[in-house]
C-alpha cells in the first residue's frame, strides 16, 4: 500500500461518490425534504473535500467547499431545495466529475474548466447570502498577528517564551494527558525549565483520581511563533487556561501574568525565578509595580480559572438517534467485494473451456460400456453446469443502475427541448449481463431522446389530444425466454405511418406500391439515413440516427422493434440475449454440417410431413394444429452440400437409424443423444417407429414470431461457448458465432433472430407481391449477405 | 511499544493515507469503515486514539464515541473528530458526547500527524 | 499485593494512568490502612500520565498526614521518563535510578 494505490482508491471512491450524488439530486426533487437524500448529498460532497485535502488537490477542494456550505445551509432548511438548485449541483457533480478525470489523466484544470468553476460557484455564493468566493481557499482561521511590543526598556532579558498552563479539572477524563501537550512541545523546541504545580493535589483519600490537579509554568525556546504554540493547546483551549508570553516581553506583561493566575502571588514569582523565565530583580520590578497599582482583591486572582468555560452537557438525544437512524447502501456494500472485470471475464472463459472439455469426456464415455464412467461424466456435466450458472450470475448487474442514470438525462432534455417530461422507470432489478449492460447504454439514450424529441408533443397538443400536460417516457425491462426485453415507452404522438411512408418512398427505400403492414412500416425508422422531422434538432436528428441504434443492437444479437399508435404513442423494444458468452444450444445436422439453435429459443421439434418432403419451392409453410407456420431449409439457405465428407459427430450409423431418431425426436419434442443412442442400439424399434427417412422441424420462437427451420438431424442439447466470428465475417447473417464440440469439431450458431426475419420477409413478399422486400432492402442497406456454409467464403 | 491509533471513516482513501502516515511516523493502526465497524473492534485492544469522521453511514462518529466512552477500556481515550468547519452545532454534540480535540477537513497528512502528536507521540 | 501489618509492598504492573487511577487508588488506600511502611514497586509500570503522578504525590501526602513511611521503588523508564519531564522527582522525594538512555 503507497500513496499511489491510495490515490486510486479515491479516484474511485470519488467517482462512486459522485454517482451516489447525482442519483441523490435526481430523486431529492420528487422529495424535496427527505434528509436522508440530502444528507446523502451533502456527505458525498464532505467525503470528496476531505479527501482531497489530504491528497493537496486545493482545487478540488476549494470548489466542493463552496458547494458544501450550501448543501450544510440546505441540511438545516435554510435553503429549500428547488429544481433551479439541483440543476446546479447537477453541475456541480459534473464539473467534480472532471476534476476527478483530470486528476486520474494527471492534468491540472484548464482555463475553461476554471472559468466553468467560477461560474459555478458564483451561482452557489448567491446561495450563501455572499459574494463569490471563488478560488478563496478555505477561510482558514488566520488571527492577525498582533505586533509585540518590543521595548528595550522594561522587557526582560529571557529569550525564552514563558507558558503558563492551568488545566481544568476535567481534562483527564476528556482523555487528554496534560503531559502529552508538554511532551509536543519538545518537538518543535527545547523545555529549557519548568515547574510543576502540584499544590492542589490533595492527599490519596480526597483525591479525584480523575480530576486534573496540575499546572506548569514552562519557559521555552523555540524558533516557532506564537501561533504554533498556541496551537500545541488547541485542544484544551477550552479545558485550560493558556498564557502564552512572548520572549522579552515587557515586565508589566509578567505582572499582569501574576496577577491572573490563582496561586499566591509571591510564590509564582519565585516559580518564575526559578523556571528562569524572570531574574529576581525583574520579580521585585513586577511585585513594586503592582504595589503601587493596586488591581487588588477588586477581582480575585482564583476567579479566572477554567470552570467557566466547563463544557454543559446538553442533551442531544433527540438529534444523535435522528442521526442513527441515517440508512445508507454502504450498508449493503460492505457485503461486497470488488472484482476486477478482466479477471471475471478470465473466469469465464476458462468456464467455457471447461464447459467444452466436458463435453468431450461425455462423449467419450458414451462410446464406452463403462455405466460407472457415465455416471461420473453425467454427474461432472451438471456440476459444470451448476458453476456455469453461478459464473455468469456473477457477471450479471441490475439494469436498475443503467435506467437511473435516464433520470439526468430526461432532465437535462426536457430542459433543452421546453418540454415537461417525467420518466418512470420499473423493472429495475431485471438482470442483465455485465457487458451487454455496458455495450446497451448508448442505443437506449439515444431511444429516449428520439422519443422525447420526437414522440412527446407540444403541451398544446397534448392538451387538445386530453393528454396531461407533462410527457411520460416509461422505462421498462423483463424477461423473456431467455432474452431481457427493454422497453421505452412514451405516451407522444405516435409514429405517423404516412409520413413514414412518404418518405420512405422519397428516399427510395421502398417502392409506392409496396403494400406494407403497420410493424414493417415502424420498422422502416430504422434504415440508414431516415429521418422524418424536417427541422434537425440538436438532440437525436444529428446524423446519428435510429440506423446506428439498430446495428448496435443487433451487434449484440439482439432486436429492436416498434408498437405504435398514432396519437397514442410509442413502444421501443429491445430485446437481447442475457449473456453473450455462453447459451444452452440444441444441436442439429444438415447433411454434414452442425448447426447450434439457441435452446431458449426452440419451441418444439416436429416431422416435416410427408407432402413437404422434396418441395422447396412453391410451399415453404406448413399447417402446425392448425397454424401456418413458415419455414425455411438450412439447407438451401446456407447451401450445404448433399453429400456428407464425414458425419458431425464422427461415427458412420445410416442414414434411416439418424432418420429413425429424428422421428422420435419429431414426436417426444426434445431428444437427448441419450436417447437417441439407446434407440440407435435398437434399429428394429426405429425402423419400427420410423420406416422413412425424413426431414425435421425445429419450431423457433423469437419476439412472438415463430419459424420453421428444415434440419436432417436432431442431435440433442448441448451446451455451448459462443465464440465470435472473426472480422471476416462480420455482419452475416444468419450465423452468430461458431463452437466448437466435444469431438473437435466446428458447429456454427444460428442467428434465429435473422432466420426469422428472413422468414418473415419471405412471408411478405410473397403476401405483397413485391419485387423488393423490406428485408432485402434492408440488407442492401447493412451489407449484409447470407453466407454459404459449403460455398466460397 | 508502538502506539496504536484507529481511524474511523467512511472515505477507504482518507483512511488510506491516514494510515500510512501514522504508519510512517511509528504508530500502529487500526482501520475502520464506520461507526458500527469502529465498535465492533473495540475488542479490549488497547488503543491510544481514535480518529473519526462525524458523518458516517451506519452509525456517525458521535454515537460512536459515545458508545466507545461506556466501555471501561476506552472511557478515556482520547479522540480526535474529523469535521468540516460549519459545525460548531457538531461540535457541542460532539463535546458533550466526550470529544475534545477536533480536525477541520479537508486537512494535510502533516496536519494530522501533528494533531495527533499533541495528544500521542509514538 | 503484599502486605504485613508493619511492613507492606505493593507492586504495580502495566498502567498506572487515567484507566486504572481509580482502581490503584483503593489499592493504594488499603495498602496504607494496613501497614506502617509501605513500598510501591513501579519496576513494572508500562506507561503513565498525568493521572498516575497525582496518585503517587496524593499518595505520599496521604502517608505524610498518617505519618506512615512511603517509598516509591524501581522506577520504570515510563515512570523516569515522566518525572523528568515534569521535573518532579524532587517534591516526590524518592531516590530515582536515573536510566541510562539506552
Amino acid at each position: 500500500m503507497n500513496l499511489d494505490d491510495a490515490l486510486q482508491t479515491f479516484i474511485i471512491e470519488a467517482r462512486e461518490l459522485l454517482e451516489d450524488m447525482e442519483a441523490a439530486l435526481l430523486s431529492i426533487e420528487q422529495n424535496p425534504d427527505d434528509a436522508d437524500t440530502i444528507n446523502a448529498i451533502f456527505r458525498a460532497a464532505h467525503t470528496i473535500k476531505g479527501s482531497a485535502g489530504l491528497f493537496g488537490f486545493d482545487h478540488v477542494v476549494s470548489f466542493t467547499h463552496v458547494a458544501e456550505s450550501v448543501l450544510d445551509k440546505v441540511r438545516n432548511g435554510a435553503i429549500p431545495v428547488t429544481s433551479e438548485l439541483v440543476a446546479i449541483f447537477l453541475a456541480v457533480s459534473d464539473h467534480l466529475g472532471n476534476l476527478i478525470s483530470g486528476i486520474a489523466a494527471g492534468n491540472e484544470p484548464d482555463a475553461a474548466m476554471q472559468a466553468l468553476a467560477d461560474e459555478l460557484v458564483a451561482k452557489l455564493g448567491s446561495y450563501l447570502g455572499q459574494n463569490a468566493q471563488a478560488n478563496s481557499p478555505l477561510p482558514v482561521a488566520t488571527e492577525a498577528e498582533t505586533p509585540l511590543e518590543r521595548e528595550n526598556s522594561g522587557g526582560v532579558d529571557s529569550d525564552s517564551w514563558h507558558i503558563s498552563l492551568r488545566f481544568g479539572p476535567d481534562v483527564l477524563r476528556n482523555g487528554m494527558d496534560p503531559l502529552s501537550f508538554i511532551r509536543y512541545l519538545s518537538t518543535f523546541g527545547k523545555i529549557v525549565g519548568i515547574f510543576t504545580l502540584a499544590d492542589q493535589v490533595p492527599t490519596l483519600s480526597e483525591l479525584d483520581p480523575e480530576k486534573s490537579y496540575f499546572g506548569f509554568e514552562i519557559a521555552f525556546q523555540t524558533d516557532a511563533d506564537k501561533e504554533t504554540i498556541e496551537g500545541a493547546f488547541e485542544f484544551v483551549r477550552d479545558d485550560a487556561l493558556i498564557r502564552i508570553l512572548p520572549p522579552h516581553s515587557l515586565i508589566s506583561e509578567y505582572q499582569r501574568l501574576i496577577e491572573a493566575l490563582p496561586q499566591e502571588e509571591l510564590r509564582l514569582g519565585e516559580i518564575l525565578v526559578r523556571c528562569g523565565t524572570l531574574t529576581q530583580h525583574e520579580l521585585d520590578v513586577a511585585l513594586n509595580r503592582q504595589a503601587d497599582h493596586p488591581s487588588g482583591p477588586a477581582h480575585p486572582l482564583g476567579e479566572v480559572l477554567v470552570d467557566q468555560k466547563v463544557v454543559q452537557p446538553k442533551v442531544v438525544e433527540a438529534a444523535l438517534d435522528k442521526q442513527k437512524q441515517v440508512k445508507d447502501a454502504k450498508g449493503a456494500e460492505s457485503g461486497l467485494i470488488r472484482v476486477n472485470a478482466d479477471n471475471l471475464d478470465d473466469h469465464i472463459n476458462l468456464i467455457g473451456e471447461l464447459i467444452i472439455a466436458s463435453a468431450g469426456a461425455n462423449l467419450i464415455a458414451q462410446q464406452t460400456a463403462n455405466p460407472e464412467l457415465h455416471e461420473a461424466v453425467a454427474r461432472l456435466s451438471r456440476l459444470v453446469e451448476e458453476v456455469r450458472d453461478s459464473a455468469l450470475t456473477l457477471r450479471m448487474v441490475q439494469i436498475g443502475a443503467t435506467f437511473k442514470r435516464f433520470q439526468r438525462v430526461v432532465r437535462d432534455v426536457s430542459a433543452d427541448l421546453g418540454k415537461d417530461i417525467r420518466l418512470e422507470i420499473s423493472g429495475g432489478d431485471t438482470d442483465l449481463d455485465k457487458t451487454v449492460v455496458e455495450k446497451i447504454g448508448d442505443p437506449l439514450t439515444h431511444l429516449v431522446r428520439n422519443s422525447m424529441d420526437h414522440g412527446i408533443e407540444p403541451v398544446e397538443v397534448r392538451l387538445a389530444r386530453g393528454k396531461p400536460a407533462y410527457g411520460t417516457v416509461h422505462l421498462n425491462a423483463y424477461h423473456d425466454s431467455g432474452s431481457i426485453v427493454i422497453e421505452v415507452v412514451d405516451d407522444g404522438g405516435g409514429l405517423k405511418r404516412d409520413r413514414i411512408l412518404a418518405k420512405a418512398v422519397e428516399r427510395g427505400l421502398i417502392k409506392p406500391e409496396q403494400q406494407l403492414s403497420d410493424q414493417e412500416i415502424h420498422q422502416l425508422i430504422f434504415m440508414p439515413g431516415f429521418s422524418t422531422v424536417e427541422q434537425v434538432s440538436n438532440l437525436s436528428g444529428r446524423g446519428v440516427g435510429m440506423d446506428v441504434v439498430y446495428r448496435n443492437i443487433t451487434a449484440l444479437r439482439g432486436t429492436v422493434d416498434v408498437d405504435s399508435t398514432e396519437g397514442v404513442g410509442t413502444t421501443m423494444r429491445i430485446r437481447l440475449p442475457l449473456t453473450l458468452a455462453i447459451i444452452d444450444g440444441f444441436l442439429v445436422g444438415v447433411s454434414a454440417s452442425s448447426f447450434v439453435v439457441p435452446l431458449d429459443m426452440v419451441v418444439e421439434c416436429v416431422e416435416l410431413p410427408p407432402e413437404q418432403t422434396g418441395d422447396s419451392q412453391g410451399h415453404d409453410h406448413l399447417n402446425l394444429r392448425g397454424e401456418v407456420l413458415p419455414f425455411i431449409r438450412l439447407k438451401e439457405i446456407f447451401d450445404v452440400p448433399e453429400l456428407a465428407p464425414f458425419s458431425p459427430d464422427g461415427d458412420e450409423e445410416d442414414d434411416d437409424t439418424e432418420a429413425g431418431t429424428s422421428r422420435l425426436s419429431g414426436a417426444t419434442g426434445l431428444l437427448t443423444e441419450e436417447g437417441a443412442a439407446a434407440l440407435a442400439k435398437d434399429p428394429e424399434l426405429a425402423f419400427l417407429l420410423n420406416p422413412v427417412s425424413r426431414e425435421n422441424v425445429v419450431v423457433v420462437q423469437y419476439a412472438g414470431r415463430r419459424a420453421g427451420l428444415v434440419v436432417d438431424k436432431l442431435m440433442g442439447e448441448f451446451q455451448t461457448v459462443i465464440r465470435p466470428l472473426g472480422e471476416v465475417f462480420n455482419g452475416l447473417e444468419g450465423i452468430s458465432g461458431f463452437t466448437i464440440l466435444g469431438n473437435g469439431n466446428v458447429a456454427l450458431i444460428l442467428d434465429v433472430p435473422g432466420l426469422v426475419r428472413r422468414v418473415a420477409g419471405n412471408e411478405s413478399r410473397r403476401n405483397g407481391g413485391s419485387g423488393i422486400s423490406l428485408q432485402s432492402a434492408k440488407d442492401d442497406g447493412a451489407g449484409r449477405k447470407l453466407i454459404g456454409v459449403g460455398g466460397a467464403q | 511499544m508502538a502506539k496504536t491509533i484507529m481511524i474511523v471513516d467512511d472515505s477507504a482513501s482518507l483512511r488510506q493515507v491516514v494510515a500510512i502516515s501514522l504508519k510512517g511516523a511509528g504508530y500502529d493502526v487500526v482501520e475502520a469503515c464506520d461507526g458500527k465497524d469502529a465498535l465492533s473492534k473495540l475488542d479490549g485492544r488497547k488503543l491510544h486514539l481514535i480518529i473519526s469522521d462525524v458523518n458516517m453511514p451506519n452509525m456517525d462518529g458521535i454515537s460512536f464515541v459515545k458508545a466507545a466512552k461506556q466501555l471501561p477500556a476506552y472511557k478515556f481515550t482520547p479522540v480526535i473528530m474529523l469535521t468540516t468547519e460549519a459545525g460548531d452545532a457538531m461540535k457541542q454534540q460532539g463535546q458533550a458526547a466526550g470529544a475534545k480535540a477536533w480536525v477541520v477537513k479537508p486537512f494535510q497528512p502533516a496536519q494530522m500527524l501533528s494533531a495527533v502528536a499533541k495528544l500521542v507521540l509514538p | 499485593m503484599s502486605s504485613s501489618a508493619a511492613c507492606g509492598r505493593l507492586e504495580i504492573k502495566g498502567e498506572l494512568n487515567i484507566f486504572t487511577a481509580a482502581e490503584l487508588r483503593l489499592q493504594l488506600l488499603e495498602a496504607i490502612a494496613t501497614c506502617t511502611e509501605l513500598e510501591v514497586d513501579l519496576a513494572h509500570v508500562s506507561e503513565i500520565d498525568s493521572a498516575g503522578l497525582q496518585l503517587m504525590l496524593a499518595a505520599k501526602r496521604e502517608a505524610v498526614l498518617r505519618k506512615l513511611t512511603l517509598r516509591f521503588t524501581g522506577h520504570s523508564p515510563a515512570v523516569c521518563d515522566v518525572l523528568e519531564l515534569c521535573k518532579l522527582s524532587g517534591q516526590l522525594g524518592d531516590p530515582v535510578l536515573i536510566h541510562s538512555p539506552s
